[in-house]
């Protein structure tokens, strides 16, 4: 073949562009024209997607049927978005109540707020330590207000990177690192949870009903105990109040969550990889530690004329025998007013706060919380000066 | 805003919605700008202002660049774009981790030196967006693309929403022609958009956060040694974590890409049936390891130089690939780690590539899971925060704690088995396959009955809006 041919052949096959003047939009652009496009697989798609959209929310409302049946009912769940929110409400002089669950439960904001003159800030948080919270507090600059602490000394000593400071930390790490959108989605969330009953992580979620699973675990193995499953329900002020179902008389639930207390609240064996002595060393050195950190705290609150008050929450049964065995009081709660100044409020110690029965004994009934925090006030109003 | 929450449906129906209504084609192209820069400043709004400014800085230097009468000059100009981006880059996610080192090299000279903490926030997505931006002043250096004259297409072309944060590293390249003319709507193409959005959430929601993240952050995060079967178990479910949620975000974002007309290109293609780890590479992150193939290693030499030579921009390319993920010292291993890979992936094909067992089905399958180990392997650094964790785990998955701790439920253990074996069959039975041919393949009864069952899955794991991993880098 001439090689003239040749060069015109191979011309021919070069792209066009390099032919013809660009067009305007290659002009503005420049590059190549569009060469890639996602294939579309040929299917009926709009018949499909009608199909999928029907089924989807079938399965839904049945679902939500289900939900209801077996006693749920519309409720928020507690998470770091809505303790940041209520956190942000915090004002100067507010009342602020940290801490576990017992201040969670127990704690009634009407009767609170009839009595001390304000309605407080509730920002205690199940399984939580309070110290990260009282931490955040006391170095919140313009903070001088009131703060109420739930004391649970297995929870309030619970050691750095424990499951207990782990969810305090959260909540503060989100309060500090709320983003808009985190904020948009938590209202979003409100409105979804106030009117579906089975959005519900802790039981009807996909992880919540693997969990249930009867599997036995290998012998030795060192797994997480059982949390207790759904038995509350919350509003937009994180006012917690114990489920009908559990408060009843010889509640089955109740009986289950007792059964689920008793490995929660006992300490776990100490790690393998290192020796008994040095772990329980390590530990009364993180207890010291939490005393002079929680001393420290309160008197930053103190010196800017704001007041932290301890209230060891009624607790009954099972519970209250393996709670005092482990921490006794004298160790615990009395070390704590003595090293820290600070007025304390031990239920068992006042009849009229001492009667009151927990139905999984470790939290009130809702009815009986309302009971319970009007009779708790004037104490407050005591310790607090008011 | 992250896929995986309430705030992004809401947003994503009122743009879609919103932007399928507008007549004019310059109309929905500033709806898609503000809607991008809403959905990154959702995050942090003064990151919005950085995002702008480093995107007008390169407009303009693209156009310099296009300007510029001689090669020499472009290349001024080119460099000017290269340093902006990378002392961007540099300074928010490299600045700690410099001065540490600083310190320690100085304190091996004797000399003590306390640098101030930088109390620096990372930018999120800036790996991304920086490399989405620098891509256009290169290709225009390198003759492939000539500068916009819109400013508002190039800001487009930079922080469109669906890939702005973690991509695929979309090059200015491929989108900027996208915009010369208004796509329209089709139904078939929304709705496949929906079904791969669909897909990308299932992964996410599904499989990364509710049947691996948990089991994979114990073992990870475990202080004391455990038995080979918890530690390859922790390991296995990171590596599945790692590919839904990264994969899951891409595809997300290529599904919410097409709802609204545009075309993105995948970024995996079944990597764990990968046979040798050049295969891997073509399909895992293929943005990130194609922006890397023409942006440094053909430019170094690439395989046109001498073995030695092409074996040390391999281990180069690798170790800034390392880097470009995280600023620490685990990142570069797992690049240095995958870079050897390579080489001896080179060498040992140089003996066999023409041998006639090479290419039978055993010895594929075989190389396919020796590739798959290796690459968990490395997965050990990228995931552990430091090498103390790291050689815990590795000494843990060779056996060297047979009394090591069991810390996973039996639970936890099937369904790290269940995952991973039927991700691993997925990706076989697929691997030659581009993913739409295989949905081809299938009954439309079968493609509803797959769709269906991912809907109820993320509808019924209630998951709880948990960050992307690669939002970190």
């Amino acid at each position: 073949m001439p090689l003239s041919i040749s060069n015109f052949k191979r011309r021919l096959r070069l792209p066009r562009m390099f032919f013809r003047k660009p067009t305007r939009e290659e002009q503005i652009h420049g590059g190549p024209p569009l060469e890639f496009e996602r294939p579309i697989p040929p299917a009926p798609w709009s018949g499909i997607s009608v199909v999928v959209l029907v089924i989807v929310t079938a399965a839904t409302l049945f679902w939500e049927l289900f939900a209801r049946s077996l006693g749920y009912a519309p409720t928020l769940n507690d998470n770091d978005d809505l303790w940041a929110l209520r956190r942000r409400a915090v004002e100067p002089e507010s009342i602020v109540i940290i801490g576990d669950s017992r201040g969670w439960f127990d704690v009634d904001l009407d009767e609170f707020q009839k009595g001390l003159g304000k309605r407080p800030i509730q920002l205690a948080a199940p399984g939580s330590a309070a110290f990260p919270v009282l931490d955040d507090l006391a170095k919140d600059e313009t903070f001088h207000g009131a703060i109420i602490c739930s004391f649970v000394p297995m929870l309030f000593f619970a050691p750095p990177g424990s499951p207990p400071m782990e969810r305090a930390e959260k909540n503060v790490k989100r309060f500090h690192s709320q983003t808009l959108s985190q904020r948009a989605g938590q209202y979003l969330g409100m409105w979804l949870e106030e009117h579906v009953a089975f959005l519900k992580p802790d039981d009807l979620s996909l992880e919540g009903l693997l969990n249930k699973l009867p599997i036995p675990n290998r012998p030795g193995a060192r797994v997480p105990p059982t949390l207790p499953p759904y038995f509350q329900t919350e509003d937009r002020e994180r006012r917690a109040r114990m489920w009908q179902k559990c408060a009843e008389p010889g509640s089955e639930l109740a009986k289950r969550i007792q059964q689920i207390w008793i490995p929660l609240f006992t300490p776990p064996p100490p790690p393998t990889y290192i020796s008994r002595d040095t772990f329980m060393a390590e530990m009364k050195e993180e207890i010291e530690k939490r005393f002079a950190a929680t001393k420290a705290a309160i008197e930053k609150i103190r010196a800017r004329g704001g007041k932290v008050v301890f209230v060891r929450f009624p607790y009954s049964g099972g519970l209250k025998e393996l709670e005092d065995k482990i921490m006794p009081r004298r160790q615990s709660w009395d070390a704590l007013l003595q090293m820290t100044r600070a007025p304390g409020i031990y239920c068992a110690d006042f009849p009229e706060l001492s009667g009151f029965h927990c139905p999984e004994w470790s939290h009130l009934s809702a009815g009986d919380s309302v009971e319970f925090s009007r009779r708790l006030v004037p104490h407050l109003r005591q310790a607090l000066g008011m | 805003m992250l896929f995986n929450s309430l705030t992004f449906v809401v947003f994503y129906a009122v743009v879609t919605t919103l932007y399928w209504s507008l007549s004019g084609w310059n109309l929905r192209k500033n709806l898609l700008v503000v809607a991008s820069y809403i959905f990154y400043g959702a995050w942090n709004p003064p990151f919005a202002a950085l995002l702008f400014a480093t995107t007008a800085m390169d407009f303009w230097l693209g156009r310099q660049i296009g300007k510029a009468p001689d090669r020499r000059h472009k290349k001024r100009w080119l460099v000017a774009s290269v340093c902006m981006n990378l002392s961007m880059l540099g300074f928010f996610k490299y600045g700690n981790f410099l001065l540490q080192n600083f310190q320690w090299l100085l304190a091996r000279v004797g000399i003590t030196y306390q640098p101030p903490h930088l109390d620096i926030l990372l930018p999120v997505g800036i790996s991304f967006y920086t490399f989405h931006s620098l891509s256009y002043t290169l290709d225009i250096y390198r003759g492939v693309l000539q500068p916009t004259r819109s400013l508002r297409d190039f800001v487009l072309a930079v922080s469109f929403f669906p890939q702005l944060v973690a991509g695929p590293i979309v090059r200015a390249g491929d989108f900027l022609p996208q915009l010369a003319h208004p796509p329209r709507l089709k139904a078939n193409q929304f709705l496949w958009g929906l079904a791969l959005m669909t897909l990308g959430l299932f992964e996410k929601i599904v499989l990364a956060d509710t049947l691996l993240s948990g089991p994979a952050d114990r073992v990870f995060g475990y202080a004391g040694p455990l038995v080979a079967l918890d530690s390859w178990a922790g390991v296995l479910a990171f590596a599945g974590q790692i590919f839904c949620d990264f994969a899951g975000y891409s595809l997300t974002a290529i599904g919410a890409a097409l709802t609204l007309g545009f075309h993105l290109k995948d970024n995996f293609r079944f990597p764990y049936a990968a046979i040798g780890f050049s295969d891997f590479w073509r399909r895992w992150h293929i943005s990130l390891s194609t922006f890397l193939r023409d942006y440094l290693y053909i430019p170094l030499g690439g395989n046109q130089v001498k073995p030695p030579r092409a074996a040390a921009n391999l281990v180069i390319v690798m170790f800034l690939g390392g880097l470009w993920h995280g600023a620490a010292w685990t990142f570069v291993v797992w690049g240095l780690l995958h870079g050897s890979y390579l080489v001896i992936e080179r060498v040992i094909r140089s003996f066999s590539e023409k041998k006639p067992w090479a290419g039978t089905f055993p010895v594929r399958l075989l190389a396919g899971f020796a590739t798959y180990a290796a690459v968990c392997v490395a997965w050990v650094f990228f995931r552990a925060s430091d090498f103390t964790i790291a050689s815990r785990m590795l000494t843990g998955m060779f056996g060297g704690h047979p009394n090591g701790d069991m810390i996973l439920t039996t639970r936890e253990l099937l369904q790290i088995g269940i995952v991973t074996a039927g991700l691993i069959s997925m990706h076989w039975v697929m691997r030659d396959d581009a993913f739409e041919t295989a949905v081809t393949k299938l009954p439309a009864w079968a493609v509803t009955a797959i769709w269906t069952f991912m809907a109820c899955a993320i509808v019924f794991t209630q998951g709880t809006s948990n960050a992307f991993i690669y939002f970190q880098f």
